[in-house]
């Protein structure tokens, strides 16, 4: 697997939230080194499969099954988005945490200035609003109470009072675009069984445009007006099931979606989409089934169609509902009955028919059974459905399919737009919701009026030298990739390399004459002395490896080199394992693979040397910080992958004023929330390091914290926050450091594109946009700091959340950026700030392969690289 | 408003649960404040509950610094050739709260273990896990793949609960009286307990066994060693060692053949090798194959005469042979003398090293030194955590620091 896929994969084993195919690829991903240390050979694959896949598990509305239609109205108010309760989306609850405010320093003003201007054109449309618009919220009770959603919705809608009104209902709350005359209004209907029902409507909030609740109520209208541009909700995106793009060499059918959101940003409302594909496979569960029958026989037909279709996400056409494969029953064929809601016995096979007007085709093909989520987290048994095979597509892709280039590049090739394919398809989309008479029609009832897209100024900040030993600076050719220029210069720092071991296979040995040449001769021009190692060689297993290691470590064994012959995770894993913790002695594992490769074999042994300096603690590049006595921190939090309930949590701190040495560390901790609560110890230990090697404090300590989900800023703020305050107040006793928080956010809703030459471009690196798309109640901006070869490029969302260093915003983008270009494991610029990277890195391998705590006597060289 | 309740202490809670005893004792206590001129002096105690063995308990009152020779040798040897079981359960995953079926146990191990002898016996079982409930196959299944791999269906191994339910119990206790204690980490202790009880109900046998956990135990023998408690961390570390995970002997046949870690007998094997190299090293009890996997290290390398002569003569010092204390040694002798003659159950291995370990104490440390490699002096990350403790004069060299 290709560097950058493991990339990929590694943003999905971290984050809860998957980017969506088609939103993420910016090319040049940080760590992407195709050479060296892999991170998870063989799960990389799997996480690959969840990466398409992971968005469609049970996104639906599980309100409806098969089984009954019954709960659901299809037409009216979602109540994915407004429980009954009125509860807040997640997104909309970061929206309360207003932080800009307490920071005085850019209370009037959080742009900087410098750079030059660069227009640029958003994804976001105008979203005007009369003056006065007012949402009233009520609130509906039923005498008697009635249970059925649908049954209140009916006679509620009904009545004529509200017959021609705009309005947004679930079923208890209510809204209304116009006030009703009486504060609490009683109606009364009559059901068909002729029951008399009385209806009480009572005012309970008058909501203005900027309330987080409107945002709802708006993004339930585009929700309709998406509907009747014939789009289907799926998970949180519409797609356009009747425009597919097919891929029939490979079976595949991909929708093109949208996925909107409506919010209020720095001075307006604004409507935001971005283009997405749902990949689908033209296959359905009972042909897959068939073709494997004929290639298994009997005997093992039930065992190997287990193996394979458990655990897959198939869609249903007829609702367009995602569900998972969590079971087969065999025992179950469709001319079988079950009990539907209401108690009535019914067939498959007629209810599809009935429902749907269906007809099946195999009576005799068992049922899937899947797991439906209770939509209350609280302990009531799971619901299941039965669904019949033949009914259900297959999505995602397959291990199989990802590992396949050849399918990945057809499937980029449509998914990842350039900027101009991209803003074709979204001018299309305000095309459609202009013109369409429905869609204008609901927009006008409400009082909404669908602006043109957005244009803005944004900034691009000056490039970076590169400055190398003996103040050589350097200033790259390009500014993405400086690997070439690296090469002939001398690096910041290298411990000589003295004792080390290569442990490898019998095979494996005569490509280690060659690379070990090139290896030293690369050394030697880069400044880092590489003597002869004491090879070993073993047998090809991983108790040989570690036995191997365990037998000819020892306290002078400054590194150990295994070449590994297959990407299998064990092996790496065991070595990992063993010598981050039971015996701390960096290593670095090659694949041998890799040095069979002969024309690459410099810059192969280039990267190995990088990679083997830094792990021994040396320092390769420093970039121009005029700020003295500054630490940096990157924090990154992730689950474990083998124990999901804990919570692995990455600290990675500056301990030089050149920002070239860092201290890592790594806690495990017990949560379900990835909030961490063991900030004070980490924070501490790096401040005592960086006493030792100043013989003072820092003045200046800024926080960049990665790893956060939705909705999760105000627990960030009044929880993680404090703790790095107190650890810093409580390490000097006269003038504490000044601390910065910034969170840092790798997906975000705008995209940038910028116009030249009649044609629009991904904007330039160092690109700055700090208005307009920015939200008024915080102080952040967007920095572009990759270069997308292909597709899209996707700019880094940084929210300043707490900052008493009282820095311009100039500087701050100007350091963030900067920071960008310190990850050593890539000689380029990357998408977030290098100790960001580094924590990501960390926690990526705790998470993957060690499972606990590395030991601290690693903690002062980037052991993880 | 504050919460008045929280006021309550350790004393509190200490007190609260003696009131029962001294209701035994005919003291008139209705609440705790009553209770607590009788308690008082019992808290001064050392506190060491977690073996719950009353032969275990440190008889001394003061701390004073760890020092072997004011030891006596009789509580030594009784903690020497006390016998130990650590037991663990394997479960396709774990079924949510609401599930009546909690876990699906599909493998066991067990062995049986003293600090002076090492392994003495394993016992390992597939076990049928029975039917999966509806549609919490995909469950079961990727909890399977992502550790143990035991298939869930279709895999003839695994025997029936009750005959393997029955087997463990001759195991563990062939005979009638009390039941040895059986250990298992105090993370999986609940799913071992909950498949003890399960397949318990299954074959209808009584449940007698109770299970503590193994960091009580370390945290026991280090008290009882030192008269001081270890730190939380320094027995979780001591516990959790990578080390051993592909020594040969460690895993059962099947996880061996299929290279798979995880495996309920290696988890036991593992807990004794890392008691075994911390611990047991303190006591001065060489290692033999059946503490560490030794036949891994075949390494030959020189070792300073100087030093193998003292250890050696400090080794032999300690060798006294002593069978005072009560309760180990009977314990020791009863399950030696039913190893010898009793049949075993399937399942069941006897290691063989048992006795081959006793004789002359140079020649056998002579010949364990030289087949074991002195590169290992990384054996044991806690060694360093460990020196403060134990003054460098006692001179017990651990395996690992023989180099």
């Amino acid at each position: 697997m290709s560097g950058r896929a493991r990339v990929r994969a590694r943003g999905i084993a971290c984050r809860p939230s998957t980017p969506e195919i088609g939103r993420t690829q910016a090319s040049p991903s940080p760590a992407s080194v195709d050479v060296s240390d892999k991170d998870t050979p063989s799960s990389s694959g799997y996480m690959g499969t969840s990466r398409i896949s992971q968005k469609m598990v049970f996104l639906g509305d599980s309100d409806s099954t098969q089984k009954d239609k019954d709960g659901v109205s299809s037409g009216d108010v979602g109540c994915t988005f407004l429980g009954r309760g009125g509860r807040i989306r997640r997104e909309f609850m970061d929206l309360g945490a207003c932080t800009r405010e307490k920071l005085a320093h850019v209370r009037d003003c959080k742009t900087g200035s410098s750079g030059i201007p660069v227009k640029l054109v958003t994804n976001l449309f105008n979203l005007d609003l009369p003056q006065d618009w007012q949402l009233y919220q009520y609130y509906v009770t039923y005498i008697p109470d009635l249970e059925s959603r649908r049954l209140r919705i009916a006679l509620l809608y009904s009545h004529s009072e509200l017959f021609n009104k705009a309005k947004v209902f679930d079923g208890a709350i209510l809204f209304l675009l116009e006030k009703l005359e009486e504060k609490v209004t009683e109606l009364s209907s009559e059901t068909q069984r002729g029951e008399t029902v009385k209806i009480v409507i009572t005012l309970t909030r008058e909501l203005p445009s900027s309330s987080p609740v409107c945002f709802q109520v708006f993004s339930i209208i585009f929700k309709k007006i998406l509907k009747k541009l014939s789009m289907y909700q799926i998970g949180r995106n519409y797609y356009n099931p009747s425009e597919p793009v097919e891929i029939p060499q490979y079976k595949l059918t991909l929708w093109p979606g949208y996925s909107v959101s409506v919010s209020q940003f720095e001075s307006s409302l604004l409507f935001s989409a971005d283009v997405c594909y749902k990949v689908l496979r033209s296959e359905t569960v009972l042909e897959f089934m068939t073709d494997l029958y004929h290639k298994t026989g009997l005997s093992s037909f039930t065992q190997a169609c287990e193996k394979e279709l458990l655990g897959l996400i198939v869609l249903t056409r007829y609702n367009n509902k995602t569900y998972r494969i969590d079971d087969i029953d065999w025992s179950v064929r469709p001319t079988h009955t079950f009990q539907k809601r209401d108690g009535a016995e019914i067939s498959y096979v007629d209810y599809y028919k009935q429902q749907y007007d269906i007809t099946l085709s195999d009576l005799n093909q068992p049922v899937l059974v899947s797991l439906l989520k209770s939509k209350r987290n609280d302990n009531t048994e799971a619901r299941i459905a039965h669904l019949i095979p033949e009914l259900c597509f297959l999505t995602g892709l397959t291990s199989q399919a990802i590992s396949d280039f050849q399918l990945m590049k057809a499937l980029a090739e449509v998914t990842h737009l350039s900027p101009l394919g991209r803003q074709q398809r979204l001018a299309r989309l305000a095309d459609d919701i202009q013109r369409n008479k429905d869609a204008r029609f609901e927009l006008e009832t409400w009082g909404l009026h669908f602006g043109c897209q957005m244009s803005l100024t944004g900034r691009i900040v000056p490039l970076e030298k590169i400055l190398m030993q003996d103040q050589v600076f350097c200033q790259p050719m390009s500014a993405a990739d400086w690997s070439k220029d690296v090469r002939t210069c001398k690096i910041l720092s290298a411990p000589s390399l003295n004792k080390w071991l290569i442990i490898c296979n019998n095979r494996a040995e005569h490509v280690n004459e060659s690379f070990l040449n090139c290896l030293r001769r690369v050394g030697s021009s880069m400044g880092f002395n590489v003597d002869y190692p004491k090879m070993i060689k073993v047998q090809e297993d991983p108790a040989a490896f570690l036995r191997a290691i365990q037998q000819h470590v020892d306290a002078d064994v400054q590194l150990v080199m295994c070449i590994l012959s297959s990407n299998q995770k064990s092996y790496y894993d065991s070595i990992k394992k063993y010598m981050s913790s039971d015996c701390p002695v960096p290593s670095q594992c090659v694949l041998t693979r890799t040095l069979n490769k002969q024309g690459m074999m410099m810059s192969v042994a280039t990267k190995i040397a990088m990679q083997m300096t830094c792990k021994l603690g040396g320092e390769l590049w420093a970039v121009e910080i005029p700020l003295k006595s500054l630490m940096v921190v990157g924090i990154d939090v992730c689950k474990d992958a083998l124990n999901k309930e804990m919570a692995v949590v990455g600290f990675v701190a500056s301990i030089n004023t050149r920002i070239t040495r860092w201290y890592s560390r790594c806690i495990l901790q017990r949560t379900t929330t990835n909030v961490a609560d063991c900030l004070k110890v980490l924070m501490i230990g790096a401040l005592n390091k960086w006493y030792q090697y100043n013989h003072g404090l820092p003045a200046r300590i800024i926080v960049y914290r990665d790893g956060v989900g939705d909705g999760q800023l105000k627990t960030l703020i009044e929880y993680e926050v404090p703790q790095l305050l107190s650890s810093v107040a409580e390490s000097s006793s006269n003038t504490s450091s000044k601390l910065s928080v910034i969170v840092v956010r790798k997906k975000c809703v705008p995209r940038f594109f910028m116009e030249m030459n009649r044609t629009l471009q991904n904007p330039p690196l160092g690109t700055v946009v700090d208005s307009e798309a920015t939200r008024p109640d915080w102080y952040d901006f967007y920095l572009i700091s990759q270069v997308a070869h292909q597709g899209t490029v996707n700019p880094t969302y940084y929210n300043v959340i707490y900052d008493n260093n009282g820095l311009k915003p100039d500087h701050m983008q100007r350091l963030t950026f900067k920071l960008c270009h310190l990850y050593y494991n890539w000689s380029g610029l990357i998408r977030i700030p290098a100790p960001c990277q580094y924590a990501h890195k960390l926690t990526f391998l705790v998470a993957q392969s060690i499972h606990k705590e590395p030991s601290l006597e690693l903690a002062n060289s980037l052991f993880y690289l | 408003m504050p919460n008045r309740k929280a006021s309550r202490n350790a004393y509190y809670f200490f007190v609260q649960e003696k009131i029962p005893e001294l209701r035994r004792r005919g003291l008139p206590v209705a609440r705790v404040a009553d209770a607590i001129p009788y308690c008082s002096a019992d808290w001064a105690k050392p506190v060491s509950t977690p073996l719950r063995r009353p032969g275990m308990l440190v008889s001394k009152q003061s701390f004073s610094p760890p020092d072997i020779s004011s030891l006596s040798l009789d509580s030594d040897q009784a903690l020497l050739g006390g016998i130990f079981y650590f037991l663990n359960i394997f479960s396709h995953g774990e079924l949510p709260p609401h599930c009546e079926q909690r876990f699906l146990p599909c493998e066991i191990g067990c062995v049986k273990y003293s600090l002076q002898e090492g392994i003495l016996a394993d016992f390992h079982s597939f076990i049928n896990p029975g039917e999966i409930p509806r549609g919490f196959r995909f469950h079961c299944q990727a909890a399977s793949d992502s550790s143990h791999k035991i298939p869930i269906s279709n895999f003839e191994s695994g025997h029936d609960q009750a005959t393997v339910l029955q087997n463990l119990y001759r195991f563990i206790h062939p005979n009638p009286g009390s039941w040895p204690p059986v250990y298992c980490k105090s993370d999986d202790r609940p799913r071992v307990n909950w498949c003890l009880k399960h397949m318990a109900k299954a074959s209808e046998i009584r449940h007698d066994l109770e299970l503590l956990t193994v960091e009580d135990l370390v945290v026991g023998i280090y008290q009882e060693k030192f008269l001081k408690e270890p730190s939380k961390t320094w027995v979780r570390s001591l516990l959790d060692v990578a080390m051993w995970d592909y020594s040969s002997n460690t895993r059962c046949k099947w996880h061996e053949e299929n290279d798979i870690l995880f495996c309920a007998l290696a988890v036991c094997k593992k807990i004794a090798y890392c008691i075994s190299n911390s611990l047991a090293t303190l006591f001065g009890i060489q290692l033999t194959e059946a503490h560490v996997p030794l036949q891994d290290y075949k390494a030959s390398n020189s070792v300073t005469p100087k030093m193998v002569v003292l250890d050696a003569g400090r080794y032999q010092k300690l060798r006294v042979e002593n069978a005072g204390f009560p309760h180990f040694s009977s314990s020791s002798q009863g399950q030696g003398s039913n190893t010898a003659t009793g049949d075993y159950p399937s399942g069941v291995k006897i290691s063989g090293q048992n006795n081959s370990v006793r004789g002359r104490g140079i020649t056998r440390l002579l010949e364990s030194i030289s087949s074991c490699s002195s590169n290992i002096h990384k054996f044991s990350t806690c060694e360093t955590s460990l020196t403060p403790y134990m003054s460098q004069k006692d001179g017990y060299k651990s395996f690992s620091s023989l180099s």
